[in-house]
């Protein structure tokens, strides 16, 4: 997991790497009285991470297209005589700006929209840390809706499942309040490899990766999906579902090299083991 | 009559030429018989009476040569079906089937006026002839609406023959893009969807924005409850939508135009279907128009029925097959709307305003309504006024004249409470600001909103904290769940009102309701969360008193709340019939004959079954 989570960040930071184009005039946009500059087009939230000014966010994921559902991210915009609440996470800069993070406005604004999240996930502990860091000890409001508990339904899952691992096996089903994130027909899906992507993506906690040890599978809970688990051969522990590995190895394919095949099979405590167990009998390693 | 519709219109002489034959036949059968077959009409029967029309033609053709036609919407909905006969123009409403044969025989015939079938105008009692000796259209102004009644829709020859397809030559041949644009911009037009944008300025941005192919999209998709102004448009007059529209293409640079219709509306679809085929034949749409090198074509799309989509980018979704939902407009449609290219977003009823303003000028326009607000705008005036139906005014008029002239005052001799007008999202105006003008700021400035058009009248009898329940319930259920302020805060906006309504309210919550309120108006993603609110804070702020009654007192002074009223008997009114005694599903009743019944509050159940069954109206809700 931490490795899909390390390549998602690598794959975001060579979309920003982008250079300026020369003679282009850049966009300055002060935040809070800081002043930074950004490449045109770049976002609200960009700037604010150069400016070391930080925003909560749930919705936002670099390496996945913004969506700016969750509304955590609302922030002032100078409009001369008067100030706007924008996303800072798809606000586009073109032209020079002034953004307020600490204002009063958009302080109350985001802990408004918290609020709201928190009567959604009450039980959800990731939301409950990022609600404290916020200021925000306690929702006011009820639990109105029994429909997909403690899922905010930012969509990361939806997103990331469609936009990086190409397999697009759930989605939005229902509206309103009522709307939920689901399989189609709200059964367990055939397009789900059990990668659980959906999982480590999920902001606050609420999809999870269960190992059914005996059975050799891997569910996505809550959506139902399971997938047969690949096994390391000498220990027995599960290492990774079978359609991930298959996937892995169609996109090595042109190494065709058998030990990578054959290392594949085995978890990673036994791979370790018998890497050092090679390394053992080579030359160097008895020199010394 | 001449086949024309074989042949393509290969310049605007030739359409000139074809208009002057077309009217010199339409003027010589003189005789013709309009019946209104509008939604309202036609769920009267209207469309049997027709076809009782054509058969009394059908018998007598060879006397009299007389045309009968089907028309769209008149706008006096309450007293349909309407017919109306030429010459003379005889205005008959409320006909019925038995009543076609003496039509037939007296007015189209004899020239006689059948008296029992006009319009009695009740200030004066006097009996009504012609549609402009009625209140309700003499206070009108009709620029939108004005074939509205008077051609059939189904005929291009009808709409060309009245001085249809005038606007589109003019603006093709004697004038440039810029100028039409500048002509809309003098004309001061500004959306009719409900956000009041000045269209020429819509129209400038899509033209010089970037990207090709460009798009003009009709949004057809009208929503709210209780209105039904661009169905009155689709179908009464459906060519002066698509001319509008090829006119706005031709400023913006487009080829493909989509019109987007609610699937509720079956006869919008097909009328408009069949006036872009007819167009498209007469050469007035498709490649080289009007032998024009300009080529423009339009597509229908039929939607599935979300309120939703008829905001601008959820619409776009759902045109391009996706889930109808909206995006952040940072980046406006006009610049990368529609598969991302540009596009021109406008409603029905502001391209169907376009051809009048390329015939008379910007300027004629500009002189109609206020300072800001030019032109008409067309409501459905709906609730318990008299004269419920569809009317054009023109903007800067009263809201008073608007119910009181036209509506014809409120029903069964009501007072007035309030009028909520801007459709779901709207305001409720009370009794105070009744004399405010109708424009797009001035009724924004009062905490309402012109949307696109509806006016919903209400009376004493009105609960507003049930009116905010209504439309908040409303919006609840058709937020399409995006965002969190729209979908969360919603439904915590009708769990409070749902406690208020019930009598559980607590003292603070009129203040959450208003914290919740601001938090939309602040952060929703789209125009229908950001005015979700309007109802509940339109009436906090006109009708406090009403919310601290059900949540202080446990009680609604309009007496609609179920539990927060008590049902009384009348001593003197109670005839002791023993109805009530009988239907009472508690034995809450108790009376003998002759002897006033009274109702056992400790049993009673509030259910209202006595107040529904008393012949004698002796039950009353204290």
């Amino acid at each position: 997991m931490y490795a899909l989570r390390n390549m998602l960040g690598k794959m975001s930071l060579h979309r920003s790497v982008k250079g300026i184009r020369k003679g282009k005039p850049v966009p300055i946009v002060t935040i809070d009285g800081c002043k930074v500059r950004v490449k045109k087009d770049a976002t609200v939230l960009d700037a604010a991470k150069k400016a070391g000014v930080w925003i909560p966010t749930l919705c936002h994921h670099p390496a996945i297209s913004c969506d700016a559902v969750c509304r955590l991210c609302m922030v002032e915009l100078d409009r001369g005589d008067w100030r706007q609440l924008i996303t800072a996470c798809n606000y586009p800069v073109r032209r020079d700006i002034v953004v307020y993070v600490s204002s009063e406005g958009a302080k109350q604004a985001r802990r408004g929209v918290m609020e709201l999240l928190l009567a959604r996930a009450p039980e959800s502990q990731e939301l409950k840390v990022l609600a404290e860091s916020m200021g925000v000890k306690e929702t006011r409001y009820p639990n109105v809706t029994e429909s997909q508990r403690n899922c905010i339904l930012c969509g990361l899952c939806v997103r990331i499942c469609e936009e990086i691992i190409g397999q697009a096996a759930i989605g939005f089903a229902g509206r309103g309040v009522d709307r939920t994130v689901a399989a189609p027909f709200r059964q367990p899906s055939d397009d789900c490899i059990g990668c659980g992507v959906c999982a480590a993506v999920c902001p606050v906690g609420t999809i999870k990766v269960r190992i059914h040890q005996d059975q050799q599978e891997v569910e996505i809970s809550p959506f139902k999906s399971r997938a047969k688990l690949l096994v390391c051969e000498k220990c027995g522990a599960p290492i990774i579902s079978t359609q991930v590995s298959e996937r892995v190895l169609g996109k090595v394919e042109t190494m065709s090299s058998e030990e990578f095949r054959q290392c594949i099979r085995l978890c990673p405590k036994c791979r370790k083991l018998q890497t050092a167990v090679r390394l053992q009998a080579t030359k160097i390693y008895n020199k010394e | 009559m001449i086949e024309f519709g074989k042949r393509r219109l290969n310049n605007p002489e030739v359409l000139e030429r074809v208009r002057d034959e077309l009217q010199r036949q339409f003027n010589s059968s003189s005789k013709v018989v309009r019946v209104c077959t509008g939604p309202g009409c036609a769920a009267k029967g209207a469309s049997r009476i027709y076809e009782l029309f054509c058969e009394a033609v059908s018998q007598h053709s060879i006397e009299v040569e007389v045309t009968t036609k089907v028309v769209g919407c008149h706008g006096l909905c309450e007293c349909g079906p309407i017919v109306i006969v030429q010459p003379g123009e005889i205005f008959y409403q409320r006909v019925e089937e038995p009543d076609v044969p003496e039509i037939f025989r007296e007015t189209v015939l004899g020239g006689r006026v059948v008296q029992r079938l006009l319009y009695e105008v009740p200030s004066t009692g006097k009996k009504a002839k012609k549609a402009n000796e009625i209140p309700f259209y003499n206070t009108q102004e009709r620029i939108a609406l004005a074939y509205n009644g008077l051609i059939d829709p189904t005929s291009i020859e009808d709409y060309i023959a009245a001085g249809g397809y005038k606007a589109l030559p003019k603006a093709l041949t004697m004038m440039s893009p810029e100028d039409i644009i500048a002509e809309v911009e003098r004309a001061g037009l500004r959306g009719r969807g409900g956000g009041g944008f000045p269209t020429a300025r819509k129209w400038r941005s899509c033209r010089e924005a970037k990207g090709f192919p460009k798009y003009v999209i009709c949004n057809g998709d009208e929503g709210d409850p209780g209105a039904f102004m661009d169905r009155a448009i689709m179908e009464g007059n459906p060519h002066a939508v698509l001319e509008g529209m090829t006119i706005g293409a031709y400023a913006i640079g487009s080829s493909q135009g989509y019109i987007y219709v609610r699937n509720e509306y079956p006869l919008s679809v097909e009328r408009l279907r069949g006036s872009i085929e007819e167009a498209r034949e007469w050469g007035l749409l498709g490649e080289r128009i009007l032998g024009h090198s300009f080529s423009f074509d339009i597509k229908i799309n039929r939607g599935g029925g979300a309120f939703v989509c008829g905001e601008s980018t959820a619409l776009m979704a759902s045109l391009e097959g996706r889930p109808g939902e909206p995006r952040a407009k940072y980046i406006h449609t006009v610049e990368s709307g529609l598969r991302e290219k540009p596009t021109n977003l406008n409603n029905v009823e502001t391209w169907a305003n376009i051809p009048a303003i390329i015939n008379r000028g910007g300027e004629w326009f500009a002189g109609i309504g206020t300072e800001k607000s030019k032109g008409t705008k067309v409501f459905s005036l709906v609730g318990t006024v008299v004269n419920t139906g569809l009317v054009e005014v023109p903007m800067g008029i009263t809201l008073r004249r608007i119910i009181n002239e036209i509506g014809g005052g409120i029903r069964d001799g009501k007072r007035f409470k309030a009028v909520q007008t801007g459709g779901p999202s709207g305001g409720c105006i009370p009794t105070e600001h009744l004399d405010a003008r109708v424009d797009f700021d001035e009724l924004t400035k009062l905490g309402s909103m012109m949307g696109s058009g509806g006016m919903i009248v209400m009376d004493e009898d009105t609960c507003m904290v049930k009116v905010a329940k209504y439309f908040t319930d409303f919006l609840q259920k058709e937020s399409c769940g995006k965002c969190t302020p729209c979908r969360e805060g919603l439904s915590q906006m009708l769990h409070i009102l749902e406690r208020i309504t019930k009598g559980e309210g607590e003292v603070d919550e009129v203040e959450k309701l208003e914290q919740l309120a601001d938090l939309l108006a602040g952060t929703a993603l789209c125009a229908l969360g950001k005015t979700a609110a309007n109802p509940i804070i339109s009436t906090i702020r006109y009708f406090r008193d009403e919310y601290d009654a059900h949540i202080l007192d446990r009680r609604c002074p309009a007496k609609e709340c179920r539990g927060l009223f008590l049902y009384e008997i009348d001593a003197e009114a109670c005839k002791a019939c023993g109805i009530c005694l009988k239907n009472c599903p508690e034995d809450a009743i108790t009376g003998e004959k002759k002897i006033p019944h009274v109702i056992d509050q400790k049993k009673c159940t509030l259910c209202g079954t006595c107040w529904e069954k008393c012949p004698f109206t002796a039950v009353l809700k204290v």
